[in-house]
């Protein structure tokens, strides 16, 4: 009699699966929080303590003897060995500083400077006596002439986005953020096709009788320096023209009220506001040429080393202590520039939007002022922005369908040739597009969960945030040749845990958590902004009215940043197609190349093949763009 | 329905409970249908009381009850309270409608009504019927609060707790809004906790009142007993315009106590014996020119004219005088006094 019915059982099963379901949405963002951490200790921490720990540890014993060897080498640290090997010698140290200093002089002399014309400039000649700068002081002379020029090209045009108002401005603010997630190797070989023997600009010199000049032999320092301008300048435009346009426009009315002129209202009111991002964006730059690999590697080679192309070159000799090494002091250098661009950047937080934006005026307003001289120099700037910017990428799809003579196919019937009948061992393209899809789709589907994940967690956890913040966003300092050794060294050969088992990550697998490891802190990047401007009563009224933690998070906040997330999963995507430093390293001798890795190989013969390959790079990239365009993601928050 | 107990609850912020005090023991009962105010200065510790009700924080110390459940841990959406902020928190991707249904998602409607039909009700109850379809910013502010309540009080909520909800609106508006709060809060008869800064729409909406200062309660009471007969200075200062004065007990005179005031002698109702010092408030509106009592000769330093009043700010004997006169006094000095009655004590000391 007292024999449960169906229908009562029905329900009790029911009501079962929804405790369990309840169960579950009460713990879901402990869980997610628990598995982004495990995700992030694998994938990030370990390979990057196996790197440190590579670098102390020699036959089983702690040893600082590998650091000792790097810093007493003058081929690494240049005058400076001598200061690491005796630390205490203060007066011999301060006395070849002195006698350094006497020996500069500056001279006005006039000089040719383009072999072959003989045009005299007057050229101011700063002469410094020779000094051994080593593969560290190179790497950050490299660094630092490219924030030169990355600020000098920058500015300008920071100055007409926030100051003139003409057809397309925003289309083109928006562009400034494009550089930067575009393959590094492809815009190399853009460089190639524009600079090289047989490149674009040699092609129009031979229309007027003149060259070939070969630019990239000449003086690869230079192109190498323009080329970080290309991804860089942008990055500091933009975050000036942000500065500018949140100068309250008001705030320069009460100058001029009070008696300053146009010229110093703007030096005592707009200046100071400005010079903080100008500062930000130069760091940035700064840290980032600091870290370069894929340029140097393609456009200068081992002639002009940096520390990260030495490093890639140790691996591929099997040098694994002295990589380790270089690689530890390499990350201590850009967590310590990192550090301090974090906290730079959160003492100027408080930039507010402006209650008046400052107004622009009309680029070309009629045509009598269309030739005052600051139009023409807005004119020539626009120029140089043209051949530097469209340049290389124009040159890219010009050289992939031309040779010296004229149009041809002869590239793209190569890597078609090379598809249909290449044997296994060689670089085959549609395997490299497959691959870098996949990867691109699969670096998507982990790195849009931890980032979002990581910014629910930092942005309302106060003072821990911060903390937690920091450690998420490592990836940021490390390189990814660093993170390419650790990644190696530590899961694809193997860590070896108690009981004999052997705990691996090789293949595809280890080339997604590379790219989602890099990617997840622009996802991050994205989405915080956003989540820290929600109205934190937003969430009170959604618990108030029954919602869990969770479901206050999938129905309130995540809808609402939505935005965020696609301009994020965008980034994640274009960065995992571009990614060259760490796959390149992971795909040696497998069938796991991606794009960017064959332009590479494709480099080292003839260079139309990777022009033509580098210009697939560019189509994918720009249709992945396209796609998230379309589907309503925006490239800035 | 619900009858809501606080004891001794203390919040402290900062690490390991050595930061700073937001709330201080506070003790309140608020009865079982009851509209029942937090009032008070800023940072007075009203809002965070609100929030460990609603369970957004945790208290320090303490417990709260409902219907004596002791609340403990328990998270705020099984609390069953309905919450209305001052930014209203509408959740702007999603319909007036899908707003004040949201809480249904985890609650079943009562009275076995369903869904749309409870949130028609609702909206009906705040005057927006039909507004159902609109989104969030094609309302007017006063339209905004009014879905935020309607949101709130949609799953029956044993308690509604309204945080300042009126103070991003203009005074007119304000206003209106007040009188249909308090009408639909005794149709339902839900227990409420109201918090404003605001003394006077404290004391015009609420059946009782809780003024607070640094983290306690000075002083719980109906609106009239709180204004006519405040327990502490504080509380005689915050709610309404007053003059607070302290002076020396000199002895009985009849039936009243004889105080001096800077050698001025005053008649006040009598006072125990023992206690030397008295602090003491007379309302504006007490201090009359026509008076013959107590009177106190006032230098007038400026004057607003309310309409029906005019407030005049004075001195005494250098000492802040506010008055409530008929009409903009003539001259820069005039007299007024107080009876006795009209006084009360707040304070006594012994020397």
């Amino acid at each position: 009699m007292s024999r449960p019915n169906r229908s009562e059982r029905g329900a009790r099963l029911r009501r079962r699966s929804a405790d369990v379901r309840r169960w579950l949405e009460r713990r879901a963002l402990a869980l997610t929080t628990l598995v982004t951490a495990g995700v992030l200790a694998v994938m990030l921490y370990l390979p990057v303590g196996v790197v440190f720990g590579e670098a102390v540890i020699d036959d089983g014993a702690a040893t600082l003897a590998f650091f000792r060897a790097v810093l007493t080498d003058p081929f690494y640290v240049g005058v400076l060995a001598d200061v690491f090997a005796e630390p205490l010698a203060v007066k011999t140290h301060l006395e070849s500083l002195v006698g350094w200093l006497g020996a500069i002089s500056v001279a006005v002399s006039f000089e040719s400077p383009l072999p072959g014309v003989s045009l005299p400039v007057p050229w101011l000649a700063l002469e410094v006596p020779p000094i051994r700068k080593g593969l560290f002081g190179f790497t950050a002379y490299q660094a630092a002439l490219s924030t030169i020029a990355s600020v000098a090209l920058g500015l300008p045009a920071a100055y007409v986005l926030a100051n003139y108002e003409f057809r397309g401005r925003r289309t083109l603010r928006s562009l400034t953020i494009l550089p930067f997630v575009l393959p590094g190797i492809m815009v190399a070989v853009g460089f190639y096709a524009m600079f090289g023997r047989a490149g674009t600009l040699n092609q129009g010199l031979a229309l007027v009788g003149l060259g070939p000049i070969p630019f990239i032999e000449w003086n690869p320092l230079a192109i190498v320096i323009v080329a970080h301008a290309f991804y860089n300048a942008p990055l500091v435009a933009r975050v000036t023209v942000a500065a500018w346009e949140s100068v309250d426009a008001r705030s320069v009315e009460t100058a001029r009220s009070l008696g300053a002129s146009p010229r110093r209202a703007f030096r005592d009111v707009v200046v100071p506001q400005l010079l903080p991002a100008i500062l930000t964006g130069a760091l940035l730059t700064f840290i980032f040429t600091f870290m370069t690999f894929p340029i140097v590697l393609a456009l200068g080679g081992l002639q002009l080393a940096t520390v990260e192309v030495w490093i890639y070159d140790r691996v591929r000799r099997l040098a694994y202590s002295e990589a380790a090494t270089l690689a530890v002091l390499e990350t201590l250098l850009s967590l310590a520039l990192t550090y301090t661009y974090l906290r730079y950047e959160s003492a100027q937080s408080g930039l507010a939007r402006a209650a008046t934006a400052p107004s622009r005026t009309p680029l070309f307003p009629d045509r009598r002022t269309a030739l005052s001289p600051r139009r023409l120099a807005i004119v020539g700037y626009g120029l140089v922005t043209l051949v530097v910017f469209v340049g290389p990428l124009a040159s890219l799809v010009v050289g992939s369908v031309t040779d010296g003579s004229g149009f041809t196919l002869a590239h793209y019937a190569f890597l078609l040739e090379r598809q249909l009948e290449g044997a296994s061992y060689q670089t085959l393209p549609w395997v490299a597009i497959r691959n870098s899809l996949l990867f691109g789709v699969a670096t998507l589907a982990v790195a849009v969960p931890m980032g979002v994940v990581v910014s629910v967690v930092t942005v309302r956890a106060g003072r821990g945030g911060t903390i937690v913040d920091t450690l998420a966003m490592l990836p940021l300092a490390v390189s990814g040749v660093v993170f390419g050794i650790g990644l190696l060294r530590g899961l694809v050969f193997g860590v070896s845990l108690p009981g004999g088992w052997q705990f691996r990550v090789t293949g595809g697998v280890a080339i997604v958590a590379a790219h989602a490891v890099a990617a997840y802190p622009f996802v991050t990047r994205n989405v915080s902004p956003l989540l820290s401007t929600l109205d934190p009563a937003l969430v009170e009224s959604a618990r108030a009215l029954g919602a869990s933690r969770y479901r206050a998070l999938r129905d309130v906040e995540l809808p609402l940043v939505a935005s965020g997330i696609v301009a994020g999963a965008a980034f994640a995507f274009a960065i995992s197609i571009g990614e060259f430093s760490s796959t390149v390293l992971l795909a040696s001798g497998s069938q796991t190349y991606t794009m960017p890795v064959a332009v590479e190989r494709y480099l080292g013969r003839r260079s139309g093949p990777a022009v033509a390959m580098g210009t697939v790079l560019l189509v994918v990239t720009a249709a992945s763009f396209v796609v998230v365009d379309r589907v309503g993601g925006r490239f800035e928050r | 329905m619900t009858e809501l107990r606080l004891e001794g609850v203390s919040k402290v912020y900062g690490a390991n409970g050595t930061g700073t005090s937001a709330l201080e023991g506070v003790d309140i009962t608020v009865r079982d249908g009851e509209f029942f105010t937090l009032v008070g200065p800023s940072g007075c510790g009203k809002t965070t009381t609100l929030r460990t009700i609603a369970g957004f924080e945790a208290p320090t110390d303490g417990t709260i009850r409902f219907d004596g459940r002791e609340m403990g841990d328990v998270p705020p959406e099984r609390r069953d309270v309905g919450v209305v902020f001052q930014s209203y928190a509408l959740f702007p991707h999603m319909s007036v409608a899908e707003n004040v249904g949201y809480g249904l998602r985890f609650r079943e409607p009562p009275d076995g009504v369903t869904v749309d039909d409870r949130v028609a009700d609702l909206l009906e109850l705040v005057d927006l019927e039909g507004m159902g379809d609109r989104d969030p910013d094609q309302l007017s502010g006063g339209q905004r609060q009014r879905v935020a309540l309607a949101r709130a009080l949609a799953p029956a909520p044993d308690l509604l707790l309204l945080d300042e909800p009126m103070s991003a609106l203009d005074a007119q508006l304000r206003e209106s809004l007040r009188r249909q709060v308090s009408r639909i809060q005794s149709e339902l008869g839900i227990t409420t906790v109201y918090v404003t800064h605001d003394q006077a729409e404290a004391l015009a909406i609420s059946d009782r009142v809780a003024v607070m200062n640094g983290g306690r309660i000075e002083q719980v009471g109906r609106p009239q007993e709180v204004y006519r007969e405040p327990a502490t200075r504080f509380v005689a200062e915050f709610v309404g315009d007053n003059n607070v004065f302290e002076g020396d007990v000199r002895g009985r005179n009849g039936e009243y106590s004889r105080i001096a005031i800077d050698g001025e002698t005053f008649s006040l109702p009598s006072i125990p014996d023992g206690a030397d010092r008295v602090t003491f408030c007379v309302r504006p509106g007490a201090l009359s020119q026509a008076a013959d009592h107590n009177r106190l000769p006032v230098t007038v330093e400026t004057s607003e004219f309310l309409g029906e009043t005019v407030r005049v700010n004075g001195r005494w004997n250098g000492r802040r005088v506010v008055l409530q006169l008929p009409a903009v006094p003539e001259s820069a000095e005039l007299t007024v006094g107080f009876a006795p009655d009209d006084a009360h004590v707040i304070d006594l000391d012994r020397d």
